[in-house]
């Protein structure tokens, strides 16, 4: 017979799939839209060949899954309903982004998230703020300006080397190279976020005392299952945000596009090296809006550039006050199952309910076009 | 706040992740400029231009792929 907490770990790791699979079709256009818009693949296959990518990439290492939530929120503060409500704060923050088909960053919203419930649990002693500046807002500062000068640097050099050939080989060629590094940058994706997920799995397992605390062993059930869904994710495409990073901020030729996934897959793997935490949102955004200004500054459009640096300056509070609400009205429902079996059903209906709207207005605009 | 941010290490991302980005640029954009040459040759009948850009745009390959394996092993090592 299982218990309360039996069932509130169950839904703690289908909660968190959701928030991987969430992830995965949220930060696809991390690394494809650039590819999408130039033309270099279909979208299909780039979204195809995204998904593959994260899947294997989810494989590759464990690092970065034994470090989730470390530095910022105590350990003893970490509980099954804790990382239920981070989750539930960080899934609906992605949904709500996603719907305004602007990029944030889905690690940033389950810290945020992490933060807000375990505020509400344990009260603010419980956060380290250094923790929070080093891992979360300098990385978020420096991660933009940095893509935005490498790309723009990139499409000078790049505009300077090629700007007196014929045009049709030179684009072929940008396409050509934009499949290089969009693989790349779908590599070091699926690295980094499956292994956020695999990381809060593990710690529910180690709060729920299936797992020993001394060591971090992820089950491989959970290395799968993770793998199998951002792939999913990646798979359905969030095609509001490709949309918006293709299109939307610059209209880009290949050579900027290829300017745009190089500078911020040099960018993401040499942080990677040196173990600084960047966000891969952050820096193929910031590579984009580098591409674009360095060729003409009027060339982005700045509004929603704007728009996109609010979203990202407002996903920790805002993901925070979402995990805090939840873990607040979980808690109303006393220790047990209910609470968290509460949310995860209202939860589950506002998905249908968001998918559902979503599905109806593609038919209206297909019927219409 | 300061105690939190390690300076260094930000420098060396900085010029680190410049330093990578000016390889995948002039390397690719070497391959290509080697391609477009030699076909350009070719069709000129300047056979050795032709072959010479030909092995500029080989070697710039070779170079922008190790650069790529060194991402992928920078991967896998994390």
């Amino acid at each position: 017979m299982p218990t309360g907490s039996d069932v509130i770990l169950v839904i703690v790791v289908v909660t968190a799939l959701a928030f991987d699979f969430t992830n995965g079709f949220h930060d696809t256009a991390n690394a494809i839209a650039t590819s999408v818009s130039t033309r270099a693949m279909s979208p299909r296959f780039a979204v195809a060949m995204s998904a593959v990518l994260n899947f294997a990439g989810a494989f590759i290492s464990l690092k970065v899954a034994a470090t989730v939530g470390s530095g910022i929120v105590d350990a003893g503060a970490i509980t099954t309903t804790v990382v239920f409500a981070g989750l539930v704060g960080a899934i609906a923050w992605n949904i709500a982004t996603w719907w305004a088909g602007l990029p944030s960053s889905s690690s940033h919203a389950l810290i945020g998230g992490l933060i807000g419930a375990a505020f509400v649990a344990d009260g603010p002693d419980v956060i380290n703020v250094d923790g929070i500046i080093e891992k979360v807002l300098v990385p978020a500062a420096v991660a933009p300006v940095l893509a935005f000068a490498a790309a723009a640097l990139a499409i000078i050099i790049i505009y300077w080397m090629v700007g007196r050939l014929r045009p049709g080989p030179v684009n072929r060629g940008y396409r050509l190279g934009q499949i290089v590094t969009g693989s790349m940058f779908s590599l070091a994706h699926g690295t980094n976020d499956a292994q956020k997920t695999m990381g809060i799995i593990t710690l529910a397992l180690i709060a729920h005392g299936d797992l020993p605390a001394d060591s971090f062993d992820v089950p491989f059930w959970v290395i799968v299952s993770s793998a199998v869904a951002i792939a999913l994710g990646t798979y359905t495409g969030g095609w509001r945000i490709i949309r918006t990073m293709g299109s939307r901020i610059i209209k880009m030729d290949p050579a900027q596009g290829f300017s745009a996934q190089g500078a911020g897959a040099a960018v993401v793997l040499t942080a990677s090296h040196l173990g600084f935490p960047l966000s891969t949102t952050h820096v193929i955004t910031g590579g984009v809006m580098g591409a674009g200004a360095a060729k003409r500054l009027s060339a982005v459009r700045w509004g929603l550039a704007g728009n996109i640096a609010v979203a990202w300056v407002v996903t920790l509070p805002a993901s925070a006050l979402g995990g805090g609400l939840v873990y607040a009205i979980t808690s109303a429902f006393g220790s047990g199952a209910l609470g968290p079996v509460v949310v995860a059903v209202a939860l589950l209906a506002l998905l249908i309910v968001v998918f559902a709207r979503r599905l109806a207005q593609h038919r209206v605009v297909a019927a219409q076009g | 706040m300061t105690a939190a941010i390690d300076v260094g290490q930000l420098f060396e991302l900085v010029w680190a992740g410049a330093i990578a980005t000016i390889a995948v640029a002039i390397s690719f954009s070497l391959v290509i400029i080697g391609a477009a040459r030699a076909e350009d040759c070719r069709r000129n009948r300047r056979n050795g231009s032709a072959t010479a850009y030909a092995a500029l745009s080989v070697v710039a390959c070779v170079a922008f792929l190790g650069i790529a394996v060194f991402a992928i092993s920078v991967i896998t090592s994390k």
